[in-house]
Order: structure tokens, then sequence, then C-alpha cells
């Protein structure tokens, strides 16, 4: 009876090891996570760069477009009141990858939800490549909106990017904001992101 | 006297040993699906909520959840290696992430 308990433990061991050094390799193989303590450190840091505008609306202040290289090789995109404000809303990529392989790379925040009617305010940031020639979004009522895109300084990778807010009007009855395009200079689709929002 | 000091650090201890458990990582390292979603306690201290990956790309959301409409607030959706956004304040509000795309590993955390 006890010889066959230690049998039993000797093999829950052997699983758990197992499963322990199958973890380690995945996740070896796969690259580690940006430790974010260690970037909320050195966000709080690296100087910010403004690269767009968000207007005021929906009773908000304006805010702006930040982009910040850390110190621990983070690009990271904000959309926050100032460049001294710790209210980012965001996120970072590894710095010799910005846009995190893609053409395109958006960034929503909005308060309320999460049903898209209880959605009172939503802003939309961003960075495109440099064979990006336009950026739209498409509502779900299947209009369109055309985003400014602004030349960001070298100093931040020289990307061009975006920062609009939905306004009331473009809110009201529960419109919301469904796919950012990114397109050629022919109208073609280069990337796209879905918001989240239904029909993306 | 030794003993009331004792007493004290052990104390102390206790209570930053409480406080670095609540705050940190709410979720994960784990692979996440469509729709998965993680929560924290409730707090009105916390700061910023964070959900980070191995790997740029996949489409995920981080936001605050108050305690009496449920309403989500300051909620960021983008597909960086790093999704993060801070508290409302001053508001009771959990911090929760949650997964749009397939099968990545990441984990999420809250100060």
């Amino acid at each position: 009876m006890m010889r066959r308990r230690t049998r039993w433990l000797a093999l829950g061991g052997a699983v758990l090891v197992a499963c322990t050094f199958a973890g380690a390799v995945v996740a070896s193989r796969l690259g580690d996570p940006p430790d974010v303590e260690a970037l909320a450190a050195a966000t709080r840091d690296a100087p910010m760069t403004r690269i767009a505008d968000i207007a005021a609306g929906n009773g908000k202040t304006a805010r702006g477009v930040f982009a910040q290289i850390t110190a621990n090789g983070q690009f990271c995109l904000w959309d926050a009141p100032t460049g001294s404000s710790a209210q980012g809303q965001g996120g970072c990529n590894p710095a010799d990858d910005p846009l995190g392989g893609h053409a395109l790379s958006a960034s929503l925040a909005y308060e309320g939800g999460p049903s898209p009617a209880d959605v009172t305010d939503a802003r939309l940031i961003g960075l495109v490549a440099s064979d990006v020639a336009s950026v739209q979004v498409v509502m779900s009522d299947r209009s369109r909106r055309k985003m400014t895109l602004r030349q960001a300084p070298a100093s931040v990778g020289g990307f061009r990017a975006f920062g609009h807010r939905f306004g009331r009007g473009e809110l009201e009855h529960g419109t919301t904001p469904v796919v950012v395009l990114a397109l050629d200079a022919r109208g073609r689709e280069i990337d796209r992101q879905a918001t989240g929002f239904a029909g993306g | 006297m030794r003993r009331a000091a004792t007493a004290l650090a052990v104390l102390g201890a206790a209570l930053v040993c409480a406080s670095v458990a609540a705050a940190g990582m709410y979720a994960g390292p784990l692979q996440w699906s469509p729709g998965q979603g993680a929560g924290s306690s409730y707090s009105s201290t916390w700061h910023e909520n964070y959900f980070a990956t191995y790997g740029s790309g996949y489409d995920k959301a981080v936001t605050f959840i108050d305690n009496r409409s449920y309403g989500w607030h300051n909620t960021v959706r983008n597909r960086n290696g790093v999704t993060e956004t801070y508290a409302p304040y001053p508001l009771t509000v959990k911090a929760h992430c949650v997964a749009y795309d397939w099968g990545f590993y990441g984990s999420c955390s809250v100060w």
C-alpha cells in the first residue's frame, strides 16, 4: 500500500517536472514578455514627444499622442493629457519593431461600455509605415472617417501618426468605430485592425 | 519591550507581504483564447493595469470595472506587446483584461 503511494507520488512529481520543463521550453522559444514593473519605471523617466493631437470634445479637454522610447528598449505610444501626465493609455512594442510587424499600429481608448450604446467618449491613436498613404476608420453605419496623418520626428522613428476623438455626433445611437484600414496611394488595403465593436 | 518590537516587526512584515500579494500579476502567464477574461480584486488604490504578451500582434484589452454600475472605464484595446491603462478616480474598481485572439501567451498585472 505504502509502496503504491510512493510510486504515485513519484509519477506525479515526474509529470510536474515535465510540465515545468515544457513550459520553460515554450516560453524560451517565444521570448520573454516585457517586464511590466521595469517598463512602468522606465516610462516614468523617458521623455515623451508629442507627435499628434486629439481635439477636445464630449465634454473632455484636448489630449495628445505621445511617443516614448524607454531605456529598456520599448517604443511606447500614449494617448495622454500632457507629456508629463501619468494618465497615459496605449501600449508598447520593442523599439526595433514599433509597429509590431504590421503596417498599422492603432490603439483605441474609450470610456463606458462594454455595450457600444454606453460608450461616452472614444479616441483612436496610431502609427503607420512609410508605404501607407492614408488611414480610414469604418464606422458601424458603414460611413468612413479619414484620419489626418502627421509626420513624427526622426528621433522617434519618423513614422506618421494620427489621433482622433469620435465626437458625440459620431457615437450617436450606438454608432461605433468598427475597423481601421491602412491604404496605399491607390486606395488598396495594406493592413486592417478591428476595434472589437460589432462588425469588425 | 523586545517582544513588542518583534511583534511590531512581524506585523509590519505581514502587512508588506499582504500588499505585495494583492498587487501584481492577477492572471497568467497562460495561453489565451478569444473572449477569455480575468479580473483582480476590487480596490480604490489601483493605478495601472497591464496585459503583456510573448511577442506583439495579439488583439486584447485592459479596463477597470467599478463595483456599482459594473461599467467599464478607461478601456484600451490594441495589439501591442504591452497594453496599458490607468485607473479612474475616485472609484472602487477591479482591473480586468480580455483576449480577442487565439493561442498567445501572456499575463495581466495591476498596481
